[in-house]
């Protein structure tokens, strides 16, 4: 068993054709327990409901040990992940108190898979997270107080109040795409930009999410198929969280696992528990190792689920109850914990009271400082809309290698067919 | 001075783009090996690679997004689209990513998305299509329509070297039905500058595109009747040149907009707020619209004869507003 923990997580695809019709490929699944349920839906006496089937008393797995994290690389995930959990909870308390424009989106439940994967990015790789996210924000540099400022829509605000939530960038340091509403559109973008980085002679691994229901978009499929097409190390972490908004898997998609669709797009494809940091941030990186190499992108499917609303308005009062005790048991910052702290003994319980209580103090300070900050003027609405006076100089970031050119064609040529008459 | 076809001076214009700036790339369907599907990229991926001429699968919202992609890592694009009314497909790419992310989040999209428009072809629905006003009508988004060859170099060269989305409509039909001179030596026509193709007094046409060469047929037979058109070619649709359209009205006090686009939420309404804003007193008459009708297009020559504003409608209405 000890074998099978050691194997390597993202293996390519093994091709058994029997005949000449056939192909089989295996898709690794590195979850110590393979929760098997069904979500339908019934009718209730007068109402219509979701109701959940399938055998839900497994207890808790233990965390799966990283081939590649040490004591201080896991400590520091763990701090990221109760850095976003904290500023979560924070941002719900500026909702309830009116300073919050427009809903919040939380991540509860899913810190494992947004801040170990981010962490496995270099600092010259490049990310876009997705509304849940925000974990992986923080972990690539933004303070606390930037994300607040965005929900808070402030004149401070990356988009300094032009956009909202996670819809923010930066291509200068931090290598962050701005997501857009529309789901799925981020993956040919996050693939352009492995393209551009390859044109002028660098192998970078670019990250991006998609949800179970994300997924379904054609603008996903375009994407990684494109990169599939063209090799571009693009890791795509699609964060199978059960529901999107009010639809359960059952009635997103088909397939048993959504790691299965690497097999039409031609690409390694793994299933990992998304609960699990360790095992978030192994296959992440073995997906980046990949990508700087130039073999191509790796979908990695994270097994959890959402554990609030769509958003703050929605109770989700849809989800059957025993989902959500199922999940809470598996909350991934308290398996984390307990695997520090009991298992590996690299926390002291006073450490860990120490780490929390600090990284509250840092949420505090964050949080006073964005609630002070100003609304924009509404005249600051205006311009922007051309990048013109100079307002960029637009250069190659990475230098553009010497590529030859050829000889032979020139210019100058003669009359030549057309497509229509 | 060398003579070229409206095709030949837009693929000059993108090579000599390419020699000149490394950072330039062409991305689309079929532009590699094949040359494109109008031959716009023919030689190209001899001289320049297939790093630099990329042949992507089908998938137009992943030829723009990808672009955009590119252009985040300073890179300038060049994404082909083999006929600009699939450019439905890519919609959401172009008017939400790209279009707004200057003005979200600071971040320019250099790229230049171009392609054959227009009917007179016999194309039908799906291979005339004049898509350029969803495009007029979206921030941030530069929309260029060339008439001749000498404007469609000038411009597919100063599209490149924009810092913003530019969505380059080549018009078709005029192809190979154009021939000018073109200088040899790098020159570019700025954006955002309309240009007055013939100087008249009575009234003016203000157009783009194949229309023009409709405007300036009509002109010619007007001449004999006495009536001096002025016609303005608009050459950039967004952003408009309101300053060259305030000028003719205030110099002939009658105009006639004449686009091959349908008739309603064409450009011609744009420009007809515009004058009411800026020149209304300097009106004689009342403006005149001349537009395709408001269906798709249709496929069967007489039909599709039906639908596209004729000389015969420029010459009626000129003479109507001449005497008005």
């Amino acid at each position: 068993m000890a074998k099978k923990q050691k194997k390597q997580l993202t293996a390519k695809p093994t091709r058994n054709s029997t005949d000449s019709n056939q192909r089989t490929y295996t898709i690794p699944d590195y979850r110590l327990e393979k929760p098997d349920f069904d979500v339908r839906q019934v009718r209730k006496g007068s109402k219509v409901a979701y109701e959940v089937t399938g055998d839900m008393s497994a207890p808790v797995p233990p965390i799966r040990e990283s081939k590649y994290l040490n004591k201080k690389q896991c400590i520091e995930i763990y701090r990221w992940m109760v850095l976003n959990r904290r500023m979560e909870v924070t941002l719900e308390n500026l909702y309830k108190q009116g300073k919050v424009v427009g809903g919040v989106y939380f991540g509860l439940g899913q810190e494992a898979c947004s801040c170990a994967s981010a962490y496995a990015l270099r600092k010259e790789d490049w990310f876009a997270p997705m509304i849940r996210n925000q974990g992986s924000t923080l972990v690539r540099g933004f303070p606390p107080r930037d994300i607040m400022m965005q929900y808070m829509a402030k004149a401070g605000s990356p988009t300094g109040g032009r956009d909202g939530t996670s819809h923010f960038g930066d291509i200068k340091d931090r290598n962050m795409v701005a997501p857009i509403s529309m789901l799925g559109d981020l993956v040919p973008v996050l693939a352009g930009v492995a393209l551009g980085a390859r044109l002028q002679g660098k192998n970078l691994a670019v990250m991006t999410y998609i949800g179970d229901g994300g997924q379904s978009t054609g603008v996903t499929y375009e994407g990684l198929n494109f990169a599939a097409v063209q090799d571009l190390g693009l890791v795509l972490f699609v964060e199978s969280n059960l529901w999107a908004y009010s639809t359960p898997s059952s009635m997103q998609y088909r397939v048993k696992d959504l790691a299965e669709r690497a097999i039409g797009y031609g690409i390694p494809g793994v299933i990992i528990d998304g609960t699990d940091a360790c095992q978030v941030y192994d296959a992440a990186h073995e997906a980046c190792e990949r990508a700087r190499r130039g073999e191509g992108p790796t979908l990695i499917e994270a097994k959890m689920m959402r554990m609030k609303g769509h958003a703050i308005h929605d109770g989700a009062d849809y989800v059957p109850k025993a989902m959500l005790e199922f999940w809470r048991k598996r909350d991934p910052i308290a398996r984390f914990e307990n695997f520090l702290v009991n298992v590996k003994k690299w926390l002291t319980s006073a450490e860990n009271q120490k780490l929390i209580s600090d990284v509250e103090t840092q949420v505090e300070a964050e949080r006073d400082l964005a609630v002070a900050s100003p609304m924009p003027e509404p005249e600051s609405a205006a311009g922007g809309v051309y990048c013109e006076n100079g307002c960029h100089e637009i250069k190659p970031k990475y230098g553009m290698p010497k590529v030859k050119k050829g000889t032979a064609a020139t210019l100058e040529r003669t009359e030549a067919a057309i497509h229509l008459k | 001075m060398p003579q070229l076809t409206y095709l030949e001076a837009i693929r000059q214009g993108i090579w000599e783009e390419m020699e000149r700036d490394p950072s330039v790339f062409c991305i689309g369907e079929d532009i590699g090996i094949y040359g494109g599907a109008f031959k716009v990229t023919d030689g190209f991926i001899d001289r320049f690679g297939p790093e630099r001429v990329i042949d992507t699968p089908i998938a137009e919202s992943a030829i723009v997004g990808a672009a955009f992609g590119a252009a985040l890592t300073g890179l300038r694009p060049v994404a082909e689209f083999q006929f600009m009314d699939f450019i439905g497909c890519a919609f959401n790419q172009i008017v939400n990513m790209v279009g707004s992310a200057h003005y979200r989040w600071g971040a320019p999209g250099p790229l230049v998305i171009r392609g054959p428009s227009g009917g007179h072809v016999h194309g039908g629905p799906f291979h005339s299509q004049n898509p350029e006003m969803w495009f007029v009508h979206a921030p941030g988004i530069k929309v260029v329509c060339p008439s001749g060859a000498y404007d469609a170099k000038g411009l597919i060269k100063a599209s490149i070297r924009d810092n913003n989305p530019v969505i380059f409509f080549e018009h078709k039909y005029l192809y190979r039905r154009i021939k000018e001179e073109v200088p040899a030596e790098d020159y570019i026509v700025p954006l955002g500058k309309a240009r007055t193709v013939r100087e008249g007094r009575d009234l003016s046409i203000i157009t783009y595109a194949a229309m023009v060469h409709t405007a300036i047929e009509a002109a010619e037979t007007l001449s004999k009747e006495g009536i001096d058109v002025e016609i303005v070619d608009l050459r950039t649709l967004a952003p408009l040149d309101r300053d060259a359209i305030v000028t003719t009205v205030r110099k002939t006090n009658k105009v006639i907009l004449l686009h091959e686009h349908s008739r309603t939420g064409g450009l011609a309404g744009e420009i007809a707020a515009i004058i009411n804003e800026e020149a209304f007193d300097d009106l004689d008459g009342p403006i005149v619209r001349i537009a395709g009708q408001d269906t798709p297009v249709p496929f069967s020559p007489p039909q599709e004869e039906y639908f596209l504003p004729k000389v015969s409608d420029v010459l009626r209405e000129a003479r109507h507003l001449k005497a008005y």
